[in-house]
């Protein structure tokens, strides 16, 4: 999963309430280098000439003659060549925020790895462990497109000073591990990658490691434990990983479609990828639809797309027409859902996903029609969170559990109505009180069912209330 | 009103110098660098160190943080999330145990968020704790307990309780001493940090993850340490509890007697569990100097050989053979009867290693009184060159806290992890955090630390002498270069050769030392009060005596068999003053019950050369009676009679004899090094044989019986078997290395 | 006699304050017979304070059977904490323990019986001197033994997973 990386610490408390922080601000002092021009209103849909990636439905070849084609690996070497500050800067100047699902500003979170070396290499990880419910736009890029993250990895490598890359591949993607791994032989074969990669005296290696498939191995910091093979539980922060990361040395880890883009970011210019979605949204961006839609699908877009529109254009509409939406889950399993009323008008970026209390996350749409049974999905969530808690700290081990066992109750019905405001104070117990973002993931799509189905709730346990009383 | 007033003066001017020592010692802290950064917790400023945590910090500024996971001697896990306090500017609570601080920090320690997020963390563990507490052993000294009622809700609202219930965990065996009730376990991990940190055994760990989580062995074996019972002090619940004492007492039922250990030479520190006359467990105290605050588990379980094998009254053997119970007075005129138709000649004392310094002295006074020069330890030490004439040739003299400076040490001939297992925690230690090289002349052990194994003969160390062995150079370089000598192997023949060539490496090394104070020279003894009977004037080792063939011999506590019937004057009288029926009360003629080191007021030096204090916990069983006064009595009866009648007395003659027990507590200083050094006179060419530089103590089954006490442990007679069984335990890590 | 004991527990603390704090207003010499010094300080009411530097010996009116002062030493020392991590206030205090007498298990209900009245004394100082001040003036014997504090120790979590260090751990 790319699925945890993407809740930034700092980042996490706040979407709830609805605020902007510090982060925020800081990507919008980032943004005021640009000119002046007017902005948009309307985004989407993306031009085909604007894509990046052009093979997302492997209808071409993967490899290294078809990626060329494609455009992969032209002028690396000058990109290479024009130095690390410029590599930084085009991709500063981009408004590229990390699509793990945090949203940290990638030039920034690079640039933290430019402090003067101590003698300890330096490493690239790519968080290729994409785990989370309802997301699939990692595997996308590593089955069909490989050597755009491969050359991603070389560039960013080259702007972070890293000695080597190491992508660290979710276990079950088998046949994406196999055709990465192709696709580095390859690279390594043309010199792409190696020594002196592209010829420009750099030296870069990529690594593939395979994970077991934990889902919490998808958290930059257990991601390093289980690289360096260990459990995958995740460490406290501090120290960040760009201080003490992967075997003791400063790291920088990334999510597979930050880096697969940067190549492009760095050939089109950070300009041309500014002018897509909204000021400190920016970019063009993969979004996974699947639930009940007619045409579940992975498609590229440009970011602030209007949800429905991304709906209805890419994904053939919701079953049964938009007027049957229940709800829908916008960023992956871990945001909170939103009901049909903000879906009518939402952006698909971060800043208005705030807006509505939830979070882009890694922008896995999961849509909920009227046949779905809204509360056993969200109870089927949290027995996947219990089932992924690390059991590290306390909140997340014991409180999920406990989270799990109300739901299944509330499923039924079974349940006093004290007991919604119970389900929420726990959640906001486990929310910000782990070591990582698991403990939130987990606590956030409850209070979303809270927060928008409580009358649901309610109706359930009378039900119930009724139902015994009859039985008795 | 038999006060004696000059004495009683002298025990005045002790308790003056002690304190002005402390003065002195308190005023040598270095004074804080100015680096220091400032916090503010609870809007009270503190300034601490750069690097230090938030919870340390609140320490400092006399708050403390409540804590699971978190503990002082180990590694921080920041996992049980109990320590969250709020910082300003800062969005979510930080966990105080791993956060450093930073300039102008502002922490709130007992704000409504830390409230909440404490009361949260709280509920959290108890929802799948049992709850047992009624039949839990923890109750009463339980972290979760406490902090439940300090921080806890007042109320459950696990309602689940009626629908699924609890997690239930399936205990697990891992050994003889801890006991596992894992359903308790609230996963701290304390206990897998000690077994790997300081125990250096990886025999814990977590198996599963969420609530499914584990703290075990993952296949089920022995948990292999000699210190593993301090995970019982670690776990701040039930779950690991200890196995001999289950069920018996409660700890508020319990007296607390702060004590002295004497299973080994360090002299940990112990705090002794008394209840009705009786000891239910023995537990460490806080030592820094010493044993920081860890025991070894002979320390820690042996004690229920007090309740066995006692001597309880006083036996003389009959005409027949045997040993029959008879009163002290009997006894005493037997001892009488001989003793004054002996030349003072003839009458020889061995004292064992545990025997405490004033039955020590009593001993040698009545002995000399009687015409006696003849008073011995067991445990034999080379009394070649200067011998025992130097303090410094036989303690430790760089102590053991000094372990942590060091950068190189050399053992040659000892097992510290079985001799003396918190020497070996302090080497690992240091190891751990700094870049010590640990070298070994000996046997090839599993130490839980890396180090060179260099050999096991005794030309090895000349070599190293002699600058022919490449480690010579490595020593000349280190800063702080240790050698610690084993004192199993000077028990051999021609062991002065050991010793002499160990004590000129040192001085070579010494003289060669930027370092002015660095002393290099160390010995590790294995028994509890060897260093105090040499600081008396006993002479080590039996031989001299057996060439005597005394026919009146005292065997006070000698148990270790070096003395036999042979080597004795035909039809010699032996009279056995122990507090176990051992080897040393069945050669014996007259058994006098004594009483063992839980049972008096007694002094023991360790192997620094540290005299402490033990204090009585319980009475001496049956007539047993306290040493000294047995001996005190006896004089009167042979009609040389000691001149001290109290505890203070006697302990004002100790004082008289050496220096060592002026003042209780703190090391002595063995000065005379350049003296000691020059009489150190190289030997000539011919060397007689050596054996090779082995330690006795070579597995952890030899670990546990090693005295009369532990001898009649029954617990650490299943510690025995249990490392038997492990053995052949196919998951069992084998322990040689 | 066990009653004055027990009363006198309860009053240790503010009598050892008193002793501590105030110079003893007494205007003959408070040393020589301290019955003759009882008799005498309350009728001389006069304004003229005299402070007389001077130890105060209470023993004999303590009530404290001879025995019990002549031959027991004291022992001055801060309790050892217990094994948990909490509750670390109460080894702050300075704490007097007498020397351990006989004991036995009383035949009738197996109870441990002892004859040592003061063994069940538990007086708590906030300084050693308050403790010294009090034995003193009980006409004990003392010692002290040092107090043992923990020394702080640096630790870092980085430490943990840092490279080509010992501190690195290898089990979770």
């Amino acid at each position: 999963m790319a699925g945890i990386a993407r809740i930034a610490p700092s980042l996490s408390a706040s979407i709830c309430r609805g605020q902007s922080l510090s982060a925020l601000s800081v990507v919008a002092r980032t943004n005021t280098t640009e000119a002046k021009k007017p902005e948009k209103t309307t985004f989407g849909p993306l031009k085909d000439q604007d894509r990046i990636f052009t093979n997302l439905y492997g209808r071409y070849d993967f490899g290294l003659k078809g990626a060329k084609a494609r455009g992969s690996w032209y002028k690396t070497k000058e990109i290479i060549l024009k130095g690390h500050e410029w590599i930084l800067k085009e991709v500063t100047t981009s408004g590229l925020r990390g699509r793990g699902g945090a949203g940290f500003p990638t030039g920034m979170k690079w640039g933290f790895m430019n402090k003067p070396s101590d003698g300890r290499p330096k490493y690239l990880v790519v968080n290729a462990d994409e785990g989370e419910p309802g997301t699939c736009k990692d595997r996308e890029i590593m089955r069909h497109d490989p050597h755009k993250l491969i050359e991603g990895c070389l560039v960013a490598g080259v702007a972070m000073h890293a000695r080597a890359a190491y992508i660290y591949i979710r276990g079950e993607f088998y046949n994406e591990a196999s055709n990465l791994q192709i696709a580095i032989n390859e690279a390594y074969k043309e010199g792409l990658i190696g020594k002196n990669a592209c010829g420009s005296g750099y030296d870069f290696d990529v690594f593939v490691h395979r994970g077991a498939g934990a889902y919490i191995c998808g958290e930059e910091t257990a991601l390093i434990e289980s690289l360096e093979g260990k459990q995958g539980k995740p460490r406290l922060k501090p120290p960040f990983p760009a201080d003490v990361g992967v075997f003791g040395c400063p790291t920088t880890v990334s999510n597979v479609e930050t880096v697969a883009v940067a190549p492009d970011i760095c050939r089109r210019g950070g300009e041309w990828f500014a002018s897509f979605g909204r000021d400190r949204n920016r970019g063009t961006k993969l979004f996974n639809i699947s639930g009940h839609v007619n045409n579940p699908t992975t498609v590229e877009e440009e970011m602030s797309v209007p949800l429905k529109d991304l709906i209805e254009r890419h994904a053939g509409g919701v079953i049964g027409g938009w007027d049957n939406l229940l709800a829908v889950i916008p960023g992956g399993s871990s945001t909170p859902l939103i009901p049909k009323e903000e879906c009518d008008t939402v952006l698909m970026d971060f800043d208005d996903l705030i807006r509505v209390q939830t979070g882009l996350g890694t922008a896995a749409i999961i849509v909920m029609n009227k046949s779905s049974d809204i509360v056993r999905c969200i109870a089927r969530l949290i027995d996947f969170y219990k089932h992924e808690s690390c059991g590290q700290c306390t909140p997340c081990r014991e409180g999920v559990s406990w989270m799990m066992k109300i739901m299944h109750r509330f499923q039924t019905g079974n349940a006093k109505r004290d007991e919604i405001d119970m389900l929420y104070e726990l959640s906001k117990q486990i929310e910000g009180h782990t070591i990582c973002a698991l403990g939130d993931g987990a606590a956030w799509p409850v209070q979303g069912l809270i927060r928008h189905f409580r009358p649901e709730l309610e109706r359930r346990m009378d039900a119930y209330e009724a139902q015994q009383a009859a039985r008795n | 009103m038999l006060r004696l007033w000059p004495l009683r003066q002298i025990s005045r001017l002790q308790n003056a110098i002690s304190l002005t020592q402390q003065a002195c010692n308190k005023s040598s802290v270095p004074a804080p660098s100015p680096e220091l950064v400032e916090v503010f917790v609870d809007d009270k400023q503190v300034f601490v160190e750069p690097g230090t945590t938030v919870l340390q910090a609140c320490a400092a500024a006399g708050v403390e943080i409540p804590r699971f996971c978190y503990h002082d001697r180990l590694s921080i896990a920041g996992n049980c999330r109990m320590c969250l306090v709020e910082v300003e500017r800062s969005a979510k609570p930080v966990a105080s145990c791993a956060m450093p601080v930073m300039k102008g920090m502002k922490v709130k320690t007992d704000s409504p968020v830390t409230r909440k997020a404490r009361e949260g963390v709280m509920e959290f563990l108890l929802v799948n704790h049992p709850l047992d507490c009624p039949i839990c052993d923890q109750g009463g000294e339980c972290d979760l307990q406490d902090q439940s009622m300090a921080f806890g809700s007042d109320r459950s609202r696990f309602t689940d309780n009626a629908f699924t219930g609890k997690r239930a965990v399936e205990d697990k065996n891992i050994g003889p001493l801890i006991k596992t009730i894992m359903t308790r376990c609230i996963h701290c991990t304390r206990c897998i940090r000690f077994a790997s940190e300081i125990a250096g055994v990886e025999d814990l760990g977590t198996s599963g993850r969420g609530t499914e989580m584990q703290v075990g062995t993952y296949v089920e074996k022995m948990f292999k340490s000699e210190m593993s019972g301090n995970v019982i002090d670690l776990c701040p619940v039930g779950a690991l509890t200890s196995k001999p004492y289950a069920f018996t007492a409660r700890p508020w039922e319990n007296r607390r007697i702060e004590s002295v250990d004497v299973m080994d030479a360090v002299g940990s520190n112990i705090v002794v569990c008394m209840r009705s006359n009786e000891v239910m467990r023995i537990l460490p105290r806080l030592n820094e100097d010493i044993n920081e605050e860890w025991i070894s588990d002979k320390t820690r379980f042996a004690y229920d050989g007090l309740k066995r094998q006692r001597l309880t009254t006083p036996f003389v053997r009959s005409g027949t053979g045997e040993l029959v119970p008879a009163d002290w007075e009997s006894a005493f005129v037997k001892i009488a009867e001989r003793v004054n138709a002996t030349d003072g000649d003839l009458i020889a004392g061995v004292a064992g290693g545990q025997v405490d310094a004033e039955a020590l002295i009593a001993l040698k006074d009545m002995l000399n009184r009687l015409g006696s020069e003849s008073v011995c330890t067991e445990e034999k030490f080379p009394m070649t060159n200067s011998g025992i004439d130097f303090r410094s040739n036989y303690i430790m003299n760089t102590t053991i806290s000094g372990i942590e400076e060091s950068d190189l040490i050399l053992l040659v001939g000892t097992n510290p992890r079985l001799e003396a297992p918190l020497v070996n925690a302090r080497i690992r230690k240091t190891w751990i955090n700094s870049d010590l090289c640990v070298t070994v002349l000996g046997a090839p052990v599993d130490l839980s630390y890396d180090y060179q194994y260099l050999g096991d003969s005794f030309e090895l160390l000349t070599d190293i002498l002699n600058d022919k062995h490449p480690l010579a150079k490595g020593l000349k370089e280190a800063s702080k270069p240790m050698i610690i000598l084993g004192s199993a192997v000077l028990q051999g023949e021609n062991s002065g050769a050991i010793l002499d060539t160990v004590k000129s490496l040192s001085e070579k090394l010494r003289a060669g030392s930027e370092q002015e104070d660095w002393k290099v020279f160390n010995v590790l003894h294995t028994q509890a009060n060897q260093v105090g009977a040499l600081d008396l004037g006993y002479a080590p080792g039996v031989d001299a005596m057996k060439g005597s063939k005394p026919s009146v011999l005292f065997l006070l506590g000698a148990d270790a068999g070096t003395v036999k019937r042979e080597d004795l004057y035909e039809n010699a009288l032996v009279v056995y003053i122990g507090h176990h029926g051992d080897y040393g009360a069945q050669i014996a003629d007259v058994v006098l019950p004594a009483a063992a080191y839980t049972e008096k007021d007694a002094v023991y030096v360790n192997t620094e050369g540290r005299a402490q204090i033990g204090r009585q916990a319980v009475s001496p069983p049956g007539m047993a009676r306290q040493d000294w006064k047995i001996i005190r009595a006896l004089s009167e009866m042979l009609g040389v009679t000691l001149p001290y009648d109290k505890l203070s007395d006697v302990r004002a003659r100790l004082g008289e004899v050496s220096p060592t027990f002026n003042h209780a507590g703190q090391v002595e200083d063995a000065g005379f090094f350049n003296l000691s050094d020059s009489a150190t006179v190289p030997r000539k060419e011919s060397r007689p044989a050596v054996q090779p530089l082995s330690p006795a103590l070579l597995s952890l089954r030899d670990f546990y019986m090693t005295d009369p006490i532990s001898r009649a442990s029954l617990t650490m007679a299943k510690c025995v078997q249990a490392v038997d069984d492990a053995e052949k335990n196919p998951y069992s890590k084998p322990e040689q290395s | 006699m066990a009653s004055a004991v027990v009363r006198l527990a309860g009053r240790l603390r503010s009598c050892a304050r008193l002793v501590n704090t105030r110079p003893m207003s007494s205007a003959t010499s408070a040393a020589g017979s301290t019955e003759a010094a009882l008799d005498t300080v309350e009728p001389e009411h006069k304004d003229i304070t005299i402070t007389v530097d001077e130890k105060m010996d209470i023993s004999s009116f303590t009530g404290v059977p001879d025995e019990h002062i002549k031959t027991r030493t004291v022992r001055i020392f801060v309790p050892a904490a217990n094994a948990m991590q909490s509750g670390t206030f109460n080894p702050r205090r300075w704490r007097m323990e007498f020397d351990e007498r006989q004991r036995w298990e009383n035949p009738l209900m197996g109870w441990s019986s002892t004859g040592d009245p003061l063994s069940n004394t538990e007086v708590n100082f906030m300084s050693k001197e308050d403790a010294i001040a009090f034995c003193e003036k009980n006409g004990w014997d003392w010692f002290i033994e040092a107090e043992k504090k923990p020394t702080p120790k640096r630790k870092s979590y980085g430490a943990n997973f840092s490279w080509d260090k010992r501190t690195r751990r290898s089990t979770k």
